[in-house]
């Protein structure tokens, strides 16, 4: 390998560095912590804005025949808001961890291709960025439209160019389609450092959990994706060349719209919920002080939930009508899918059963996730039965069901990550009395929003209307579910407060600030560019334990 | 820290270059995709874009990947060692102590659950009889949660005997008498004290109320006409004779005290004297 330039001195010796260089020292970064560092921080701030395309949906809903926002604009908030939060939030926030984390944590200098890596945030960003301009470009070009108003899973054929003229459905592809290969090009990414980067030691079954579910995740990624891409062609073949493949009177099928859509989309709901689970499979052992329980049935369990969930996503087209058989067969698979993560609900409080528990910011945050994640799986198991299904699809019940798996799991299990590993970025601890104070609001704050969401999903409300009458009974749940909002709002002002109030004045966090036992917390926080001086040997899954336990090492029961 | 960090002085850690090239690269090919919505122009420009960024990623990675010599950086601090063993988990067959290692028979579940039935089922239609004058009447109210066409019966009718309101009203008492007999007999002997009380107060009430929020859905006709009181009072009943039948009976070892080989079905005379884990 050639050396093209000598070392600088160390940073701390150098002066304040140009705002110009340090705003290139970002762009041309192939670094897989920047990259992460600018995943993650893309991910907070398209999730403000997809939150506050929510407060204006729930402002719009808290009274009947509110007229906040016209029924135009609402598709838009509705349409952006899902795509946003699928595309741009939990998709960067779980490929910027596993881009900051996997290197460190199976002690490697950087990911296979690092090019690649930069290439993928990139393609991620501008497709974001090119989702968005369609506020823009669709009116300002053409005079037509706006932002898309189709649905985050745009079903056909309200997309074909008939029923959605202009080019605000065009750009939802194009944005999507352009991130989506960026996703795709990270998987393939990981996958590669995964296999191939290990440190020393390090068998697979030795990788800490973090690392076996983001391998698992990444295969999805890389088998699901592809498939929207496909779809999102043909679609743009008929919106643009005149093409018929999902125009029913035309002799296509509105049908495989949504065969193709959710052979991506249902994997997709576990593309997003594994990481929320890798985090809490790093995070409650170390709050717990115990090894986590059962690691072979989790990994097991982890790869088991892979195979299941891309064979189960009919349960999305119950009420179209396909065939009894059809309904059945995907029926059980669906709730054949709850037998390996009920085994991981199980471990996790099987960790936590005679641990030493510290109930400390990113535990509280875990132990959100645990309990919300259970009451959307539990009603996960209400939706994958087809006569319950029929009764309550695209009712508010399965708003307020998919919210409490995305939001109550997903979204929790993210802020006990950044919690937890925001020291290790930065150098610097998040304030416990503000994240306690966020996790309280939120608690409150989500089970407000989303809890009444059942009942008046019950009640027959359906989903994506933009007001409704004064005497169907729905005016209670939905004032709460608005008044939910407002917490809401606090707890995530407290966290971006937080969050810019520590990065410069947080307190010092040390190498490792939670005693915890993987790779990453053995090097400096922030840690240097090569990330270690020597590449780590380890001998157990708990490479740090054993270092700081030698009387007692890991490796010695397992 | 020994293994982990051993830092070695002549090695020099090369890391890729930075480069703009992926930026370049993916900002020309995002505007290729916006060139189909905007204007072919916008659409060549891109491409041209995306080609002079590849032109440099390859440049940048052939025929070597370009590195650079990394600024040493501030290092960890050691780790300490701490001396002592920590606690582990007992390795016996204590920790289990929540499974039950004895368990009452399902048999009992069953027995208990239909003794139970028929003592409730004694007691509501005593009521119905001195309450309303009919021993039909609670009869036919049960059968409401099949035969859907009793929700519009008037009161004289619900007092008369209907064959089929009988059948129906002993299949569905009989099966639930032996469902929740069934649920008895497996949980009770999960709960370390205090089973009677579990059995005849606390069962009955969580169930009174799923009822109270489901009968209107499940039986329209028994919400229209059902007293909470005596209906809490007949649950009682049943969790009081269920469960004290079901604890009355002889418990049996389960197959967690069983040898790893009498498990397995094998026929192994002696092994328990042999020093097996019974």
């Amino acid at each position: 390998m050639s050396v093209l330039q000598p070392p600088a001195g160390p940073r701390t010796t150098e002066g304040p560095v140009p705002f110009l260089s340090r705003l290139h020292e970002w762009v041309a970064t192939t670094d897989h912590k920047k990259l992460g560092v600018m995943y993650v921080t893309s991910g907070i701030i398209f999730l403000i804005i997809a939150g506050l395309e929510a407060t204006m949906m729930r402002w719009q809903l808290a009274w009947p025949g509110q007229d906040v926002v016209g029924p135009e604009e609402f598709n838009r908030l509705f349409t952006m808001h899902g795509t946003t939060m699928v595309f741009f939030v939990g998709m960067p926030v779980l490929l910027g961890s596993a881009n900051f984390l996997i290197p460190l944590m199976i002690g490697a200098r950087d990911l296979a291709f690092p090019r690649l890596n930069a290439f993928g945030f990139w393609l991620f960003l501008f497709g974001g960025l090119l989702l968005y301009f369609s506020y823009f470009g669709g009116q300002g070009l053409y005079g037509m439209g706006s932002a898309p108003d189709v649905g985050w899973f745009a079903y056909a054929p309200l997309t074909e160019r008939t029923f959605s003229r202009g080019h605000s459905t065009d750009y939802w592809i194009l944005g999507i389609f352009v991130a989506g290969i960026g996703s795709t090009a990270t998987g393939i990414n990981m996958i590669a450092t995964i296999l191939g980067m290990r440190c020393r030691g390090m068998s697979l079954m030795k990788m800490p959990l973090f690392v076996w579910i983001m391998l698992v995740d990444c295969f999805l990624i890389v088998i699901a994706l592809p498939p929207l891409a496909a779809a999102q062609i043909l679609l743009l073949f008929d919106r643009q060349l005149g093409a018929h493949f999902f125009d029913a009177q035309a002799g296509g099928s509105a049908l495989l719209w949504q065969n193709l859509f959710w052979f991506f989309g249902h994997p997709e709901v576990y593309i997003l919920i594994l990481p929320a689970f890798a985090f809490v499979s790093e995070i409650i052992p170390v709050f717990s002080r115990k090894v986590i329980f059962g690691y072979p049935l989790m990994v097991a369990a982890t790869v088991a939930i892979g195979f299941i969930s891309l064979g189960v996503w009919v349960h999305h087209m119950f009420a179209v009508g396909l065939s009894p058989l059809i309904n059945v067969i995907f029926m059980g698979s669906t709730m054949l899918v709850g037998v390996p993560t009920g085994i991981k609900m199980f471990n996790w409080v099987a960790t936590m059963v005679g641990g030493r528990i510290r109930l400390q910011t990113p535990m509280l945050f875990s132990l959100g996730f645990l309990c919300q994640f259970l009451l959307g799986g539990l009603t996960g198991i209400f939706l994958a039965t087809v006569p319950f299904d029929w009764q309550v699809s695209d009712s508010y019940f399965v708003v307020g069901h998919f919210h409490y798996v995305l939001f109550g799991g997903l979204l929790f299990a993210i802020l006990a990550a950044i919690y937890y590993w925001f020291p290790k970025v930065t150098g610097r601890m998040m304030s416990e009395r503000i994240g306690t104070w966020q996790f309280w609001l939120l608690i409150i704050g989500f089970n407000l929003t989303f809890g009444p969401m059942h009942v008046s999903g019950m009640l027959g409300m359906p989903r994506r209307i933009y007001t409704y009458q004064l005497d169907r009974g729905w005016e209670l749940w939905n004032l709460l579910s608005s008044i939910g909002v407002i917490f809401q709002l606090l707890a995530f002002a407290l966290l971006v407060w937080n969050l810019l109030r520590s990065v410069f004045k947080g307190r010092e966090a040390g190498d490792d600030p939670w005693d915890a036992w993987t790779l990453e917390w053995s090097t400096t926080s922030p840690p240097p560019a090569y990330n270690f001086d020597e590449e780590p040997v380890v001998h157990s899954r708990r490479p740090l334990w054993d270092l700081k336990h030698p009387d007692d090492p890991d490796w010695r029961y397992e | 820290m020994n293994d982990t960090h051993q830092h070695d002085q002549t090695e020099v850690i090369e890391l890729p270059q930075p480069t703009a090239s992926p930026m370049v690269c993916a900002f020309g090919f995002a505007l290729m995709a916006a060139g189909i919505v905007t204007n072919w122009i916008v659409a060549i420009a891109g491409s041209i874009i995306m080609l002079v960024g590849a032109t440099a990623w390859f440049m940048n990675s052939n025929p070597h990947s370009r590195e650079i010599e990394a600024s040493p950086e501030k290092k960890p601090r050691p780790i300490e060692p701490r001396t002592g063993v920590v606690d582990h988990l007992i390795e016996d067959s204590s920790h289990r102590a929540r499974l039950p290692l004895e368990i009452h028979p399902y048999s009992a579940g069953i027995t208990g659950g239909l003794i139970g039935g028929i003592a409730m089922a004694l007691c509501a239609v005593l009521w119905g009889w001195f309450a309303h004058g009919s021993m039909w009447y609670t009869v036919n109210l049960l059968a409401g949660t099949m035969l859907t066409g009793y929700a519009d019966m008037s009161m004289a009718e619900l007092y008369a005997f209907h064959t089929e309101g009988l059948i129906v009203g002993l299949v569905i008492q009989a099966f639930m008498s032996i469902a929740v007999g069934l649920l008895y007999g497996v949980t009770l002997p999960l709960i370390p004290r205090g089973q009677i009380m579990v059995s005849a107060i606390i069962i009955p009430l969580i169930w009174s109320g799923l009822t109270w929020a489901s009968i209107s859905v499940v039986n329209p006709a028994l919400a229209e006409h059902i007293e909470w009181f005596w209906f809490i009072c007949s649950q009682i009943v049943f969790g009081v004779v269920t469960g004290w039948w079901i604890v009355r009976t002889e418990k049996i070892s389960t197959m967690q005290n069983w040898h790893y080989l009498e498990r397995l079905g094998m026929e192994t005379p002696g092994v328990r004297d042999m020093g097996g884990e019974s």
